[in-house]
């Protein structure tokens, strides 16, 4: 009783320890894209007023440079957004005057649906695949699925969607080319467009993880004891192998999650992404700051929980424990 | 798994399947119903790729950010003067004007407007409304130099602080829509006197109007507008083929041809959105050198670069404003594409090719032009491109930088001799604004820093010439002027278009791209 209270007590600090780390990366990681923004040049006072081509007098500039605050010193401007962050104010944005948080919380919604269907997607098409190749290595089946991984592979994201939209959009007309809000329908096209580039990545390494431990001495073992292949495939490779897909899993929700501003703005799907890029084309620092703390959270917690099933899918690997004996 | 759970599982796939696909139904047909085949509404969906808070759009306020378009492009409000093709100023909401001195200016209002908010439209309405504007906008202030306002009835007496022969072209600019400022301004949505009247808004997604059945003109044709917003021209290309938008603002040039057929309108005009490119006169600069000024300007294959290029999407650009106006390019001298001259020019002012390498040089130093552009507006790098290839062949060297930070880039003269931009030239009808801003001595766009005291004196007087003839007759000067001294050289003017299925009426292009959706646009079943 009391060593498991003791494990408990040892991942609980552990998890602690890892969530404690977010402020040194927050801090860091914003620091660090807020002096970018100012070395790249140009500010969103200059953006906004060359938008239109047109001209306006350096003194129209400067009194709304001062309105935004964007005349005073960089660390005075990035320790007043500080301050603001620690009373709960992201700010607002300089380009839209809305309200930083809500305006990222309103496109969190399609990032999250876009995300979770496209990921559901990947793993329905790349795991099936991915062992059926691998149990099938070297014959036909096997040699096409690669072929189709290839091809998956060598065609970017916008082609893809151009694609699929000319297909089920145009030729078939079973699926809106632009979204009509946030909503399973229009979800479909680039959902299947993101899951169509993933598989094609994701097939071919789950196809080695699973011949690897296919290849393993264990697997051998188990076929001479006579256990069936079903068994062994399910029972014992999958088990092992899961820890790679895990891993592929983990890294593509941060970078879903993260928007996919291409395929969002192709398909006119709302989300963080497309807020991402504008704000960046636009030096809207508010905006591209809570986007940036947005990233470093996901990936960090992402990690985490990916260390945390790993520990429940194999517990070969401990969660701090070696740190605190 | 048993065979009887395979069979279940299978089902279940299948029904999931059939459920999903019949819920997406078939899009064509909502699409039309939508258009209004199967209602008793017309309706009309537009897909627009400039209604957006990136381009400075984010709501339909004419008094938020810098434009304001989107409340008189989609017929929410109106101004008291509106342009004609020929950008000339023509009464609206204003029936007529007059001068009771140089900066007293009486208006007389339309008698028979209403806001959509209900209330009547008067000089005291018309008052509270660019009395708002001043107050909050960027522009306004300095380009109407409003000091005070009296209002009576329909009458509307503007001072300025300073005689402003410009005023009323200045009221025609999108910013100058009059709304009912009593109204408010709840989520960008304002109470115009146009045609149609905003139902709903989600900024970046998508604006409904519904039609405004007290409109003074007559009643709008359409019932109901949905203007989408979808920023990426390919997929606008998509919707419009696909039925899920009926118009379109913004389609890229080489979709063009999937719409050159009966079943779409596809309609030009050329606007004074123009490509030019100016030069550095900082000493540093092989620029400052006159001989070099004019070979480039005789060396930039114009024609070319528009029917080529452009494949005809834009009209050549000769003076700083289009064609077909009062002080029109057709009206000056510019200089025509002539490789040879620009050879001797540059011979005699001793940049010779000495070493063989195919660049001239002149006391040691290499004939290499920094020509800087930006890649926001297509045209520009192609624009570059075709300089860079016409101009090699007299022995110039163009390096081309297209970069995004062309604004800092821009602002240290060593790092420039070219700078290539787009710029709407004559956005009011009015010509003063482009010298007053770009080519006057000290301008806030003049970073080649040109100085001629001609051209200086003549910008003075037409700031207080009142009479449209000697202004336009002013332009013309002013424009030669530029043009002798090899200050600019003005490649082509951008010709704008608007498609739309062929069932649409009246969706045309106009050449000041304000008035997009009016009372007569329509939809036939």
């Amino acid at each position: 009783m009391l060593a498991c209270i003791r494990i408990f007590y040892i991942k609980m600090k552990y998890i602690g320890k890892r969530l404690l780390q977010l402020i040194p990366i927050l801090i860091g990681i914003t620091f660090l894209s807020f002096a970018m923004m100012r070395i790249a040049g140009s500010d969103a006072v200059e953006e906004m007023y060359n938008v239109r081509e047109s001209a306006v007098s350096e003194q129209v500039i400067e009194a709304k440079r001062a309105e935004l605050g964007l005349d005073r010193p960089f660390l005075v401007q990035y320790g007043s957004w500080l301050i603001g962050i620690l009373h709960g104010d992201m700010g607002k944005s300089y380009i839209s005057g809305r309200d930083v948080f809500m305006t990222f919380l309103s496109k969190l919604r399609a990032t999250l649906l876009l995300s979770v269907l496209s990921l559901g997607l990947t793993v329905l098409i790349s795991i099936p695949l991915g062992i059926l190749a691998a149990v099938r290595q070297g014959r036909l089946t096997d040699k096409v699925l690669r072929g189709l991984s290839f091809l998956g592979n060598a065609m970017p994201g916008f082609f893809t969607a151009m694609v699929v939209m000319e297909i089920f959009g145009l030729k078939l007309n079973l699926l809106p080319v632009i979204s009509t809000g946030v909503n399973l329908k229009s979800a479909i096209l680039p959902a299947l467009t993101l899951a169509i580039s993933m598989s094609a990545k994701y097939l071919r390494q789950v196809r080695a993880a699973v011949l690897e431990e296919l290849n393993k001495d264990y697997i051998k073992g188990l076929k001479s004891r006579g256990i069936s292949d079903r068994i062994i495939l399910w029972k014992n490779v999958m088990r092992s192998a899961s820890l790679t897909i895990i891993t592929l899993l983990a890294l593509s929700i941060g970078s879903l999650l993260g928007g996919t501003a291409i395929i969002e703005s192709i398909f006119m799907w709302d989300g963080v992404g497309k807020l991402a890029i504008d704000a960046i084309n636009m030096r809207d620092y508010p905006i591209i700051l809570a986007y940036v703390m947005w990233m470093a959270i996901i990936f960090v917690v992402v990690n985490l929980v990916t260390d945390i099933i790993y520990h429940f899918m194999d517990p070969r690997i401990r969660l701090g424990e070696g740190e605190d004996s | 798994m048993n065979w009887k759970m395979r069979w279940l599982a299978g089902f279940l796939l299948l029904a999931l399947l059939c459920t999903s696909f019949s819920a997406c139904g078939n899009l064509r047909g909502s699409a039309e119903s939508n258009a209004g085949s199967s209602s008793s509404e017309k309706s009309l969906v537009i897909g627009d790729t400039s209604f957006n808070t990136s381009n400075e759009e984010p709501d339909v306020n004419p008094h938020n950010a810098y434009s304001g378009w989107a409340c008189i492009r989609y017929g929410i409000g109106e101004t008291l003067v509106r342009y004609s093709d020929d950008m000339e100023v023509e009464p609206w909401l204003a029936v007529s004007w007059e001068n009771a001195d140089q900066t007293t200016w009486r208006i007389t209002l339309r008698d028979n407007v209403t806001f959509s908010s209900g209330r009547k439209m008067d000089a005291e309405a018309v008052k509270e409304c660019l009395e708002h504007l001043i107050s909050v906008h960027d522009r306004a202030p300095s380009d109407l130099k409003i000091a005070s306002m009296d209002a009576e009835g329909q009458i509307l007496t503007i001072h300025t602080s300073e005689p402003n022969p410009s005023l009323m072209n200045y009221l025609g600019d999108p910013y100058a829509c009059i709304i009912d400022v009593k109204a408010g301004f709840a989520n960008g949505i304002v109470a115009g006197t146009g045609p149609f009247i905003v139902s709903s808004l989600k900024p970046d997604e998508s604006l409904t109007l519904k039609k405004n059945k007290k409109y003074w003109d007559g009643e709008p044709k359409l019932d109901q507008i949905t203007v989408r917003t979808i920023t990426d021209g390919n997929t606008l290309a998509s919707a419009l083929r696909s039925g899920e938008v009926q118009a379109a603002y913004g389609i890229a040039y080489e979709s063009y041809p999937l719409f050159q057929n009966d079943d779409f309108n596809l309609e030009q005009i050329s606007t004074s959105r123009c490509f030019f490119a100016k030069m550095n006169f900082d000493p540093s600069s092989v620029c400052s050198d006159p001989a070099v000024r004019k070979a480039i300007a005789l060396g930039i294959n114009k024609e070319g670069f528009v029917k080529s290029l452009l494949d005809g999407n834009g009209t050549v650009a000769d003076g700083v404003f289009p064609s077909g106006m009062a002080f029109g390019g057709d009206r000056v001298q510019a200089r025509d594409y002539d490789l040879k001259e620009a050879a001797r020019v540059l011979k005699d002012a001793g940049w010779v090719d000495t070493d063989g390498d195919g660049i001239r040089e002149k006391n040691g130093q290499k004939l290499v032009i920094k020509w800087l552009t930006y890649p926001s507006r297509q045209e520009l790098p192609i624009l570059a491109e075709s300089a860079q290839a016409t101009l090699s062949e007299i022995g110039m060297d163009v390096e081309i930088n297209s970069t995004a930070d062309q604004n800092e880039v821009v602002k240290d003269p060593s790092k420039w001799d070219v700078y290539a931009m787009a710029n709407v030239n004559c956005p009011t009808g009015d010509p003063q604004y482009w010298f007053t801003v770009f080519a006057r001595t000290g301008a806030a766009k003049n970073q080649g820093q040109y100085s001629n005291p001609d051209l200086d004196a003549l910008i003075d007087r037409m700031s207080v010439t009142f009479d449209t003839d000697e202004r336009n007759a002013l332009a013309l000067k002013m424009q030669q002027e530029v043009l002798d001294d090899d200050a600019f050289v003005f490649c082509a003017f951008l010709k704008m278009s608007m498609i739309s299925q062929a069932k649409v009426k009246n969706y045309t292009p106009h050449a000041c791209d304000y008035y997009q959706v009016t009372k007569d646009l329509d939809i036939t079943r």
